[in-house]
């Protein structure tokens, strides 16, 4: 196990930022920590990395507890942070070669590692640029150039693409499935569902301090009490046609409005015929149809709340 | 690794503009401020005009050959001048004193007359110069007249005009009052040091910043990185230390003496002490980093104002009245240690200074490393 977070608490004054808060993270896996504003979620990375102290529990990463002086641990930890953590006043290549030389000692080995980094986050036309004269996106890019440069086997990505254009983000998801491929495993903080679900091998989720639900998309959406949903475009549905549609099989809801019905489901296997067939024996007129499983948002929502966060 | 860390950190630096330009170009500024105004007043006040006065040309005058030999030697053209003389009919003198065109009008006879319109500075001086003349006159009348023989010695004596006390340095320039601006001047720019020592500790604290963080998170021993860019800090304040020297020496001929070695030591001892201060402020200090620059150009300006950057004769009120706050004030420890290498031949009180200082720096700079050394902080 590569990642072994026990029983951990964290507090700030009266405010418990981490609640008994476990995590375990295996070799070769993303896993996605996802929560709300102020879920605790980079308070864990800090406690993890040895930045932050805590209260209680217990931080084992590679095998070993780690402490602020396990440098041969830290050796081997990349951190790409929220905030873009470079020097204004050096050059894109110098920002890449300073971090990496904190971690390379060889200078041969360092100067390819560094034309590697900036390779594969596609800075080539802006090594000699400040980071002042860079776009968000590229200024993310180099963020994230810095903190793997030095091609380490546990990569921390704190939220990386807060304020990052689609094309860039696309880029930088596509980067980190990468870097896991040659071998990385990576730990990856958002609040952005579609990006965790299409990047994490298994998601955390976790909301005032604790961990709520871990697995994988799949198996945190068998956890919540919501399956499909069909919608059908209908000019004209009678109040007791909408009546009996909710004493189908399996139904949970159903609404009328805007000329568009939609149903809900808490399981079933033909649920779509089933209403289909209903729809042509009263004949009743119908054009488009759609099915939607349920999202991690839904998978979110029902289990962080829907209330609006601080 | 040292060297990785201490280059990049150079680097960093030297491309923050912003401090250059309050570390740098700030004090040359300052110093050719100084010696446009300042310097330029205190040669005008210092400038001597002689006296006019007007001698009546009586009787009594042209019987007096002495009287006639003094004036006209202190009416003489050229350094040692002091009065204008013009001489006139009794008549002719008293309009000139009418008109303002003299100070006073001399009458010889026993004793010497000096008439004057008002009292002031240059009447004053007339009065010294008279009063003078009368009681050498009545010594050499004394010794003649009781030792007859000591005549030819006594001639010798006042033809030799001995002088017994003159202001000059032990170090063999001459004082010059401006320089205690120029010292003040110096002692900031060696504490504008702090300024580098500060953005070192910002860009070291992982509470203070996201690079303070990232650096935190590498493997490398904090006291490394600690020492790498207190040294890349502490070369560039002595360099542009050195920079405004050179400005000061070359361009704006200020005289510091001969001490080279001792000057360069004493402008090093600064910029240490400069940047431990700054050290000092960046890890103590609790606050954003505006709090702490507000904190630091605050506290730079104080010392110096005890120092006497602002007003000279502060640095002697401190030094009578509150003598415990020079030894712990940076820069009245630099610029005393430049005043004793100006004024003394000896160099007791310049290492006296010098040891201070460095003990300031080094109490600074373990606060400092207490403080930094915490590796994990409350709170981010």
């Amino acid at each position: 196990m590569l990642i072994n977070v026990h029983n951990l608490v964290k507090r700030y004054g009266n405010l418990l930022a981490l609640n008994h808060f476990h995590l375990r993270v295996e070799k070769g896996e993303i896993v996605g920590l996802l929560g709300p504003n102020g879920s605790g979620k980079t308070t864990a990375i800090n406690c993890i990395l040895a930045l932050l102290k805590y209260d209680k529990g217990e931080i084992k990463l590679f095998g070993k507890t780690m402490t602020p002086q396990a440098y041969d641990i830290k050796q081997k930890i990349g951190l790409v942070m929220q905030n873009v953590a470079v020097f204004d006043e050096l050059r894109v290549e110098e920002n890449i070669d300073y971090f990496c030389g904190l971690y390379i000692r060889d200078k041969a080995l360092r100067r390819r590692l560094v034309q590697e980094a900036i390779v594969f986050v596609g800075l080539e036309k802006f090594r000699k640029f400040y980071p002042m004269k860079l776009s968000g996106g590229l200024l993310r890019r180099l963020n994230i150039a810095c903190g793997i440069a030095h091609q380490p086997e546990l990569l921390i990505f704190d939220e990386p693409t807060v304020g990052v254009d689609p094309q860039s983000r696309n880029s930088i998801l596509e980067g980190i499935r990468e870097l896991n491929r040659r071998g990385a495993t990576v730990i990856y903080t958002s609040h952005y569902m579609e990006e965790v679900e299409q990047l994490c091998s298994r998601i955390v989720i976790m909301d005032q301090g604790k961990t709520l639900a871990t697995g994988t998309t799949e198996e945190l959406k068998a956890l919540i009490n919501q399956g499909e949903t069909i919608s059908v475009e209908i000019y004209m549905l009678e109040p007791e046609h909408l009546a009996r549609i909710r004493q189908l099989p399996h139904v949970t809801r159903a609404h009328y409005a805007s000329d568009r019905l939609s149903v809900h489901y808490d399981g079933g296997e033909h649920n779509l015929l089933d209403l289909l067939d209903y729809l042509k024996s009263q004949d009743i007129s119908f054009s488009r149809v759609f099915s939607e499983q349920p999202t991690l948002n839904d998978v979110f929502l029902e289990i962080t709340g829907r209330q609006l966060r601080d | 690794m040292f060297a990785h860390i201490y280059s990049y950190r150079l680097k960093c630096l030297l491309r923050d503009r912003e401090l250059v330009f309050w570390t740098l170009l700030f004090p040359l500024l300052m110093a050719t401020f100084f010696y446009f105004t300042f310097g330029h007043l205190t040669s005008e006040q210092e400038k001597f005009e002689p006296v006019p006065a007007a001698v009546i040309d009586n009787r009594a005058y042209r019987e007096n050959p002495h009287l006639q030999q003094v004036l006209a030697v202190l009416s003489t053209a050229g350094e040692g001048r002091m009065i204008e003389l013009a001489v006139a009919e009794e008549a002719g003198a008293e309009k000139l004193l009418e008109e303002g065109a003299v100070s006073g009008i001399i009458t010889a006879g026993e004793p010497v007359g000096l008439t004057v319109k008002q009292a002031g500075l240059k009447q004053s001086i007339l009065k010294a110069i008279l009063d003078e003349y009368a009681y050498t006159s009545r010594t050499v009348s004394s010794i003649i007249s009781k030792n007859p023989p000591a005549a030819r010695l006594l001639v010798k004596e006042l033809e030799r005009r001995p002088t017994y006390t003159e202001a000059v340095s032990f170090s063999g320039v001459p004082p010059d009052t401006m320089l205690a601006y120029f010292y003040a001047l110096i002692a900031m720019a060696c504490l504008y040091g702090s300024f580098w020592g500060l953005r070192n500790t910002i860009d070291l604290q992982a509470d203070l910043s996201a690079r303070g963080a990232r650096r935190s998170t590498a493997p490398t021993h904090k006291l490394q990185v600690v020492l790498s860019d207190t040294l890349a800090a502490l070369t560039i304040s002595f360099i542009e230390v050195l920079v405004l020297l050179v400005y000061l020496a070359a361009v704006l001929k200020v005289s510091f003496g001969n001490q080279v070695f001792y000057i360069l030591l004493t402008c090093l001892a600064g910029c240490l002490a400069g940047v431990s201060f700054g050290n000092l402020i960046g890890t103590v200090i609790r606050g954003s980093e505006g709090v702490k620059i507000g904190i630091l150009i605050g506290g730079n300006m104080t010392l110096c104002y005890l120092a006497g950057l602002m007003w000279v004769d502060m640095k002697y009120i401190i030094a009578t009245r509150v003598p415990l706050l020079s030894y712990i004030n940076p820069a009245a420890l630099i610029a005393d240690a430049f005043y004793s290498l100006y004024l003394f031949d000896g160099h007791h009180r310049f290492f006296l200074s010098i040891g201070l200082l460095c003990l300031l720096s080094a109490l600074m700079s373990l606060i400092s490393i207490f403080r930094l050394r915490r590796e994990r902080y409350g709170s981010i």
